[in-house]
């Protein structure tokens, strides 16, 4: 049997069990627990975006479903709205509310983060209570009529089943194709290593409000479901932080990142403690009990216990045979044919120009980095000329590393300009400035470890490619033609630098001189002008480092400049057309290899005696 | 400008602020030394607090011997927690570890609801009952006992950690552990002593606190999280941050309530937080850790 | 002095050490060596403790170490300054120092005294130094300091995990002419290296690691002439000029 028909099968046997359960289960209270429990289900799918893809802990979920809740009820209690437009609004009122909580919080991560959304959330919770005459206050709404689809009003718990159960599918199905898009690897890049998915030309400020946003819509929508439905009543105690904490403890139940996931947890966690009821007192004790085991001894949650099972493994190669399999879930590597879809025909991009060998690439002016007193960089001028692998080098604090993140937008410059290929990018992001043409490799190695190498080299490409949000989760033939022009680029640079073979390997997983190999077909991915390359050798030994020799050659034979910062001075003598030296924020130095180890500054400075001064004339 | 009034919220505040500075610091060890956002750190004032009453209510027993039993109740409640709560989860990555403190924390709270009943408790006060009235202001004299107490506890804490050999081999673990079993440190050892010195930090909290609200399941929750904004604000991992960031907290939670509105009590202490982590996210004390590239 | 047999360990699901047999005598300097990833610090950490391994003998001074704790092995005068330095940084140099001396149980004051002038020798900066916090050090300050604060601890044995790592080249000739006197002295050393060539220099004998196992063992002299070394390990300088003189004489491939 094909893969495609049993997919076909399993949707067809899904639509028979949402058709059948009402029938089977008739206890009124039940379905509105299966109905509570899709509530649940979709709020943990908002939160798996936000956390499971894009790695920001956002402990507000139940704020957004408050929202929703509360938007839907009054929009229909008090200005008669329809139901269905009441829902529309949920989401799209709880999305704004999402991206209010999105932009403040940018520069946070880790606990700083999950604190403000706290504080937003009991702040949210506070004012709801609070704001009597618009909310009832404590009081709550109540009567929240039920929604309608024609004349069929859907007032019984199993015939609102049927509109949750369709509302959740969809968006589960929606979530999952997220997450193989651009779109998603841009959300997971971010969650993987921030640092690097700015500098791979990820707009991290767009994509995190947009994954606050999604989340915060996907909340207000369940919780417009849940004033809809059951006893048609909502109030401001439902949605505090213990409720965001259960809809947490719901996701991670599940897996996280893992959408499926979410809604087993969700379901879990709802209807488990009606079975642990007879607990009575203790019950809540067994409830907790429970989380704290299952976080010793099942981290991953049930999603990476099912996917540590080895016949999942080979059950999930066979099912997504043809596309580019999800990260972790193939180690033995299918044959790079079918690594990418056949493209439909369509516009292929134009293979980039290659540049001329002659001109400057980067002009620096002035250029300095001043950290409260200390100035790090201290008004260096400097050229790198189209065509040339250039190095800088100097001790250990001469501020090699800081211009380099000025180059790159990490850093905004104290003063100076910064002119590359004819435009000034001081002080840009850098995501805008890998978008002109300047890639980047890191010191300590930062690579999107729990996805696949091709999924890293995919990233690369972020800002060659234009799928947005939409088009990522519907699909059409252009997304479809882009992806396989990607994927194919991808495996060609993949080869390049002698990973082939590896492409669904797990990248954390590769040994370190291939980490950087990684890393480097990473940056090339993105068609740049110039590398930058930070110590690209540490690590290596000598075999290795003359590997990567013969590779900068190549690359700079393919008409790429390079500037590189480098401790290692058999890779530097090898391989610089021009050196420029650093000590204390200042240049000392610079010129060809002979001119600097003959420079008796840079000798005293930094090469000591076993590196310079030797075979020199006096 | 009523001054006396002015002065009764600023000891309100500072009382209030040294609780949460007790809190916050209590806290701030345990993440120090271990790296965990430990979630249920309110507990370890809820706790302590109904140990103490049913000590009191129950057996009758005079103030300062329930306070020394309850602390040293809390010093084995360190140990057990550090043993339940924190070893079994000292590999795993940052979300399970924040999930599974919560998760200690319903569980602590439903087992204190199960051994000591549901009814909110009051706790006997050990100083009179009228306040004091000195040059106009009127103040709570319990007020004064806890800032008094806290500021010894204070004092005692920075001689222990900057001038005795085994505070400095605790910041050592708490900055760098496996460097410090290379040099003969008995890390684990050092991490028990976080748990307990931590938790007698809650039990003297609680028994400061506990005459002046209601002892109930629920009282820890908002203290813990406020105790983290505390910290955040103050600067996060910094010690003396934790103390002046409750203490700041404290008087401006205390003021605003007063002049602002009661009603939106508990929502200034996470304004405030939200301010600092948008202006100045490393606090009033910590240092900007930037991520090196 | 120290002698590992047969030891094999693994991290998870990864075999990292396969059988690795090593011995270092009294007053000498032995240097391991090999890629990233062969293995080298890894065996230091089944040394110190911090690494079980799971089959295999680690025996110093005639007792059995193996898979005892960290803690007890340093009292048992190992001595170990980790890669990457690990330097207590809020803490000050007096402090990093003093803490050093922390597995020497029956220390008296004078001794401690006297250990401590003799790293102020050693490293006059330290001295100059000493309340400063370890986070405002410089790279190469706190190399010093993780050494100086590894000789407080009267070490019978001393080992040195990539002490020339991210070191400008001139700092780490003035690293290895420490280590040499610190041998000198009288302490031995056990030196993990990538630097294959200047740590042969220093060195009395060498054993080379190649993913886990022990690939090749000799005096550092004659490793220093091997061939397969100079091929695989000694690469760096002697190579560069000849190399580059090569790539000069041939004729560049271009492109338009």
């Amino acid at each position: 049997m094909k893969p495609k028909s049993v997919k076909i099968l399993l949707a067809a046997l899904l639509v028979a069990c949402v058709i059948a359960l009402p029938r089977v289960v008739t206890s009124n209270y039940w379905l509105n627990l299966f109905n509570l429990a899709i509530s649940f289900s979709i709020a943990c799918l908002g939160l798996n975006i936000v956390l499971g893809y894009a790695g920001q802990l956002s402990l507000a979920q139940a704020a957004f479903w408050g929202v929703g809740a509360y938007t839907s009820a009054l929009l229909t209690v008090k200005l008669g709205w329809p139901v269905w437009l009441g829902m529309l609004a949920a989401f799209a009122v709880a999305g704004l509310f999402g991206v209010l909580l999105g932009i403040p919080t940018l520069k946070l991560s880790g606990h700083y983060l999950a604190m403000a959304t706290i504080g937003f959330g009991i702040i949210l919770q506070l004012i709801l209570v609070n704001s009597i005459p618009l909310t009832n206050g404590s009081d709550g709404i109540t009567t929240i009529p039920s929604p309608r689809i024609g004349p069929l009003k859907l007032s019984n718990a199993n015939t609102f089943f049927y509109l949750a159960a369709v509302s959740l599918i969809l968006l589960v199905w929606a979530s999952l194709r997220l997450k193989k898009s651009r779109v998603g690897r841009a959300l997971m890049a971010i969650r993987e290593n921030e640092m690097a998915a700015e500098t791979m030309g990820v707009d991290t400020t767009f994509f995190k409000i947009m994954a606050f946003a999604l989340s915060a819509a996907y909340g207000g929508f369940a919780g417009s479901l849940f004033a809809h439905s059951g006893s048609h009543y909502i109030s401001p105690d439902t949605f505090s932080f213990d409720q965001s904490v259960v809809l947490l403890a719901m996701m991670v139940l599940g897996g996280n990142g893992s959408a499926v996931g979410s809604v087993v947890g969700a379901t879990l966690l709802t209807l488990v403690p009606e079975v642990l009821r007879f607990l009575k007192d203790s019950y809540m004790m067994v409830y907790a009990a429970g989380i704290v085991a299952v976080m010793v001894f099942m981290p991953g949650g049930i999603a990476g216990l099912v996917r540590s099972l080895p016949i999942s493994q080979r059950l999930m190669n066979w099912l997504n045979a043809g596309g580019p399999a999800p990260s972790g879930l193939s180690e033995s590597g299918q044959p790079p044919s079918t690594a990418c879809e056949k493209a439909p025909l369509g516009n292929q991009r134009p293979a980039s120009e290659g540049p001329g060998r002659n001109g400057t690439l980067i002009t620096v002016k002035g250029l300095a980095k001043h950290f409260g007193g200390l100035k790090a960089v201290d008004a260096v001028d400097m050229e790198v000329r189209r065509g040339q692998i250039q190095a800088l080098i100097g001790p250990n604090g001469s501020g090699k590393t800081t211009i380099l993140n000025m180059l790159s937008g990490l850093y905004v410059p104290t003063a100076g300009e910064i002119h590359f290929d004819g435009v000034a990018i001081a002080g840009w992001k850098p995501h805008s400035i890998t978008a002109q043409g300047m890639a980047r490799t890191f010191q300590n190695i930062r690579l999107f470890g729990e996805l696949s190498v091709l999924e890293n080299v995919l990233i690369g490409q972020h800002s060659r490619s234009r799928s947005g949000l939409v088009t990522s989760v519907v699909k059409p033939s252009s997304q479809r033609t882009e992806e396989a022009v990607m994927c194919k680029k991808a495996l060609e640079v993949l080869e390049f630098v002698g990973l082939k073979g590896k492409e669904f390997a797990l990248a954390k997983s590769l040994p370190y001189g291939q980490q950087r190999l990684l890393e480097l077909a990473r940056s090339l991915a993105s068609d740049p002008k110039l590398l930058l390359l930070d110590e690209p050798a540490a690590g290596l030994n000598a075999n290795e480092t003359e590997g990567l020799i013969e590779l900068l050659f190549q690359v700079r034979d393919r008409g790429i400049t390079i500037l590189l910062v480098e401790h290692d001075m058999s890779l530097v003598m090898n391989v610089s057309d021009h050196i420029t030296v650093l000590n204390f924020g200042k240049k000392i130095a610079e010129g060809t290899v002979e001119e600097i180890e003959c420079n008796q500054e840079v000798v005293d400075a930094y090469l000591g005696t076993e590196h310079g001064g030797e075979e020199c004339l006096a | 400008m009523d001054l006396s009034l002015n002065f009764q919220l600023l000891a309100t505040g500072l009382a209030m602020g040294s609780i949460y500075a007790l809190v916050a610091l209590g806290f701030v060890l345990i993440f120090n030394a271990v790296n965990v956002v430990n979630f249920a750190q309110g507990e370890f004032v809820m706790v302590p607090a109904f140990v103490a009453v049913a000590l009191m209510t129950a057996l009758k027993l005079p103030f300062l011997l329930v306070y020394l039993i309850t602390l040293i109740f809390m010093a084995f409640f360190g140990i057990v927690f550090q043993r339940v709560a924190y070893y079994p989860l000292r590999n795993r990555t940052f979300l399970p570890v924040i999930i599974s403190t919560i998760g200690v924390s319903i569980f602590l709270k439903n087992a204190a609801q199960l051994v000591f009943g549901a009814e909110p408790q009051l706790m006997p006060r050990p100083t009179p009952p009228h306040v004091l009235n000195i040059a106009g202001v009127f103040i709570d004299p319990q007020h004064v006992v806890i800032i008094a107490v806290t500021l010894i506890l204070l004092v005692f804490q920075y001689l222990f950690f900057e001038k005795t050999s085994l505070g400095k081999k605790m910041q050592a673990t708490a900055q760098d552990k496996e460097t410090a079993r290379l040099l003969g440190i008995r890390v684990s050892r050092m991490i028990v002593i976080t748990f307990v010195y931590s938790s007698i930090l809650g039990g003297a909290a609680g028994i400061l606190i506990g005459p002046i609200f209601y002892v109930s399941k629920e009282m820890g929750a908002m203290l813990g999280l406020k105790a983290f904004c505390s910290s955040i604000v103050g600067g996060f991992g910094s010690v003396p941050g934790a103390i002046l960031g409750g203490l700041f907290l404290g008087v401006v939670e205390i003021f605003s309530s007063y002049y602002i509105s009661s009603a939106y009590r508990d929502a200034f202490a996470f304004i405030m937080l939200i301010l600092v982590l948008l202006f100045r996210p490393q606090g009033f004390f910590g240092e900007k850790i930037a991520e090196k590239a | 002095m120290l002698s590992v047999e047969g030891i094999e360990a693994w991290y998870g699901a990864i075999q990292a050490l396969k059988g690795i047999s090593l011995d270092v005598n009294q007053g000498e300097i032995v240097t391991l060596l090999g890629a990233n990833g062969a293995g080298k610090s890894t065996t230091l950490k089944t040394i110190t403790g911090l690494l079980k391994p799971a089959k295999g003998h680690i025996k110093f001074m005639g007792q059995e170490i193996t898979r005892r704790e960290p803690e007890d092995i340093a009292e048992l005068g190992i001595a170990c300054v980790p890669e990457g330095r690990h330097i207590f940084p809020g803490l000050s140099v007096m402090d990093n120092l003093m803490l050093g001396t922390t597995p020497w149980k029956g220390a008296s004051k004078p001794e401690i005294k006297k250990h401590l002038d003799r790293v102020f020798q050693i490293f006059p900066i330290l001295s100059e130094f000493k309340d400063h916090l370890g986070w405002t050090l410089s790279g190469g300050q706190q190399q010093m300091l993780a050494i100086g604060r590894g000789l407080m601890s009267n070490p019978k044995l001393l080992l040195l995990d990539e002490p020339s790592l991210g070191l400008a080249p001139v700092l780490v000739q003035e690293v290895f002419k420490v280590i040499k006197e610190i041998q000198k002295a009288g302490t031995t050393i056990l030196l993990v290296e990538q630097n294959a060539r200047m740590a042969l220099l220093i060195a009395n004998r060498g054993f080379v690691l190649e993913t886990g196992k022990v690939a090749l063992t000799d005096t550092a002299a004659n490793l220093l002439n091997n061939e397969q070394m100079k091929a695989h390990y000694l690469g760096a300088h002697a190579h560069v000029r000849e190399a580059r003189q090569r790539r000069q004489a041939e004729p560049r491939a271009t492109t338009a």
